[in-house]
């Protein structure tokens, strides 16, 4: 990459962390963070002794006694499903406004008035976007990470690499946010597509159940395509909680056929924001 | 040599997405601007001058023709490195202050970070906003808006200024002061493009001017030229009827104005006659002056005509 390519880049991500900063998107989601980091810090109490976790305390007031490797996982699949469900629909929501607002008439023909490509100016942003929500949400993940691994001494990697799984999810979930921002331009409808899409997953995800349900071949072939056309957010909310209980992952699909899908929603909002006219 | 812009038979054409109805918002434009020209566009509104312009900055793609700008084809993101732009009814995010939107159109300009860093206080100064460089965008009045957006396009020092409508909402000191930085920019062989409905201003500063009406190119030529008509303009008071009637058969033009009647002849001699013949009929001389066709008048003839 040129010297001027990392430059515009760097000054359309700059962009977009200044809007979201504006917006209050960013230090929303960073007092959420931190509050939930300094109450792993400060309320909740873990004494282990000889390995096992003789009390967990909040607020002064002692629970039960558990296992302690059960314990950091049950912990770190509820922050994991936290992030995974509502991190991820406030994260589309706060996504939707900052992808079509760069489609403002009076901005959008400034930009393209500028000597960079009309796909750097869309993948500068989208990667602008990604990146507000990442850091986000690697501080949080991280820094519970942390500290239940300096207050339990159990540190586990799945929880960590689940927070690349919903950072993944996301970005695939973005590139849904790019193409209908660029075809409506309107974050009313990015949004409704968007949540559309993740509530219509776990319904897709019966897919074995549909297909012994619904009478005619249409109807099933119909239910099929959808399955394997649109990204599988609820399957890959399964994986998620695999990587974070230590749970071996059988089947990888849901993955590579979500990257799959985005890739090509990706390219197809690059085609129509290089065809639009301003 | 290559020209700062050229277009041939420039067409654009916007369909419906659901009428399938067409709008020709160009209709085949060819145009030359030397390098270094002040060159105005001019035209009523709807004539097709914003899509001109965004054809040049690759904005909206033409449906069919060509448009170069310094021999490059306009639809190369390189075509817009000497390019520097100021859009009519332009957006510029009020998270911004005026100092990081330089910095941010600088950037994608292609200024390296020290560049930036020393031009962004020389612009700032240069449009009169010196103290204002750390204030949101959104404190900012209309006129400040114009000029920091003139920085904007100022900002990575281009060959080639496209302004639509440069002084809109300025006051008349802010529009003094811009005509200055242009006038400055003009001398240091800088084609400046401008685009704007105030005739008097394009009269004022541009040397080669085109009038554009419903999309084609109505009237093209160098303003000392089209505006070389020039008269000669008597006025009179207390003007009999039948040596009005007489005078007003000599005439190019006249009209009657707070009870005066105003002649307009299109030679010295006739107007040393009619004179002659007032003075003749004792009526009161008020003026005698040479005019000029202005810019107004030919756009007015232009548009009726077309």
């Amino acid at each position: 990459m040129r010297p001027s390519s990392l430059r515009i880049t760097g000054a359309l991500v700059a962009d977009t962390f200044r809007e979201a900063f504006s917006r209050k998107i960013f230090w929303g989601f960073f007092g959420c963070s931190s509050a939930l980091i300094l109450f792993f810090i400060f309320i909740m109490r873990i004494d282990v002794v000889q390995g096992a976790v003789a009390t967990v305390s909040l607020f002064g007031s002692a629970g039960r006694s558990e296992d302690v490797q059960r314990l950091v996982h049950q912990a770190h699949g509820a922050i994991a499903a936290f992030l995974y469900t509502a991190g991820m629909f406030l994260a589309v929501f706060a996504s939707a406004g900052l992808i079509p607002s760069v489609f403002e008439p009076g901005r959008i023909e400034l930009l393209l008035s500028k000597p960079v490509a009309r796909y750097h100016i869309l993948l500068g942003r989208y990667l602008g976007n990604l990146l507000v929500i990442a850091v986000n949400l690697f501080y949080l993940v991280f820094s519970v990470w942390l500290i239940f691994g300096l207050k339990t001494g159990v540190w586990t990697l799945g929880f960590l690499v689940s927070s690349l799984l919903t950072l993944f999810v996301f970005a695939v979930l973005l590139t849904v946010v790019v193409l209908v921002g660029v075809l409506w331009e309107s974050a009313a409808v990015t949004t409704m597509v968007t949540f559309g899409l993740m509530i219509v997953s776990p319904i897709l995800a019966q897919q074995p159940l549909l297909q012994r349900l619904l009478s005619s071949e249409t109807s099933r072939n119909t239910v099929r395509v959808f399955y394997y056309v649109l990204p599988k957010v609820f399957d890959l909310g399964r994986i998620v909680r695999a990587l974070v209980i230590g749970d071996p992952v059988r089947d990888w699909m849901p993955l590579w056929s979500s990257a799959l899908f985005g890739m090509v929603v990706l390219s197809a909002g690059l085609y129509a924001f290089a065809k639009r006219n301003y | 040599m290559s020209f700062a812009i050229e277009t041939e038979g420039l067409i654009k054409i916007f369909r419906s997405r659901w009428s399938g109805k067409e709008v020709r918002a160009v209709d085949g434009i060819s145009l030359r601007v030397d390098r270094g020209a002040t060159f105005g566009l001019l035209g009523p509104n709807g004539a097709g001058k914003t899509t001109f312009v965004k054809l040049l900055l690759s904005c909206a793609h033409p449906t069919a023709g060509r448009a170069t700008v310094f021999g490059r084809d306009a639809r190369d993101a390189e075509a817009r490195r000497p390019i520097g732009y100021l859009p009519e009814n332009h957006r510029f995010p009020t998270y911004m202050t005026g100092r990081s939107m330089l910095d941010f159109y600088g950037a994608l300009s292609g200024m390296d970070a020290a560049s930036r860093r020393k031009r962004i206080p020389e612009l700032l100064a240069t449009v009169g906003l010196a103290e204002w460089g750390d204030v949101r965008l959104g404190k900012y009045s209309k006129g400040m808006l114009q000029r920091v957006g003139l920085a904007q396009a100022l900002m990575h020092a281009p060959t080639l200024l496209i302004l639509d409508e440069p002084t809109d909402g300025v006051d008349p000191i802010g529009r003094r002061q811009i005509r200055e930085i242009l006038q400055t920019l003009e001398h240091q062989g800088v084609t400046i493009f401008l685009n704007s409905h105030l005739l008097a201003e394009v009269e004022l500063f541009c040397h080669d001017v085109a009038i554009i009406h419903r999309g084609r190119v109505a009237l093209e030529g160098k303003v000392k030229d089209l505006t070389a008509g020039s008269g000669y303009r008597v006025e009179a008071e207390n003007v009999p009827e039948r040596l009005d009637l007489d005078l007003r058969g000599r005439a190019r033009a006249a009209a009657e104005r707070n009870g005066n009647i105003e002649f307009i002849f299109a030679s010295r001699e006739e107007a040393n006659q009619a004179v002659d013949l007032l003075r003749a009929e004792h009526c009161a001389i008020e003026a005698v002056a040479r005019t000029n066709s202005t810019l107004e008048d030919i756009f007015v003839k232009v548009v009726n005509a077309s």
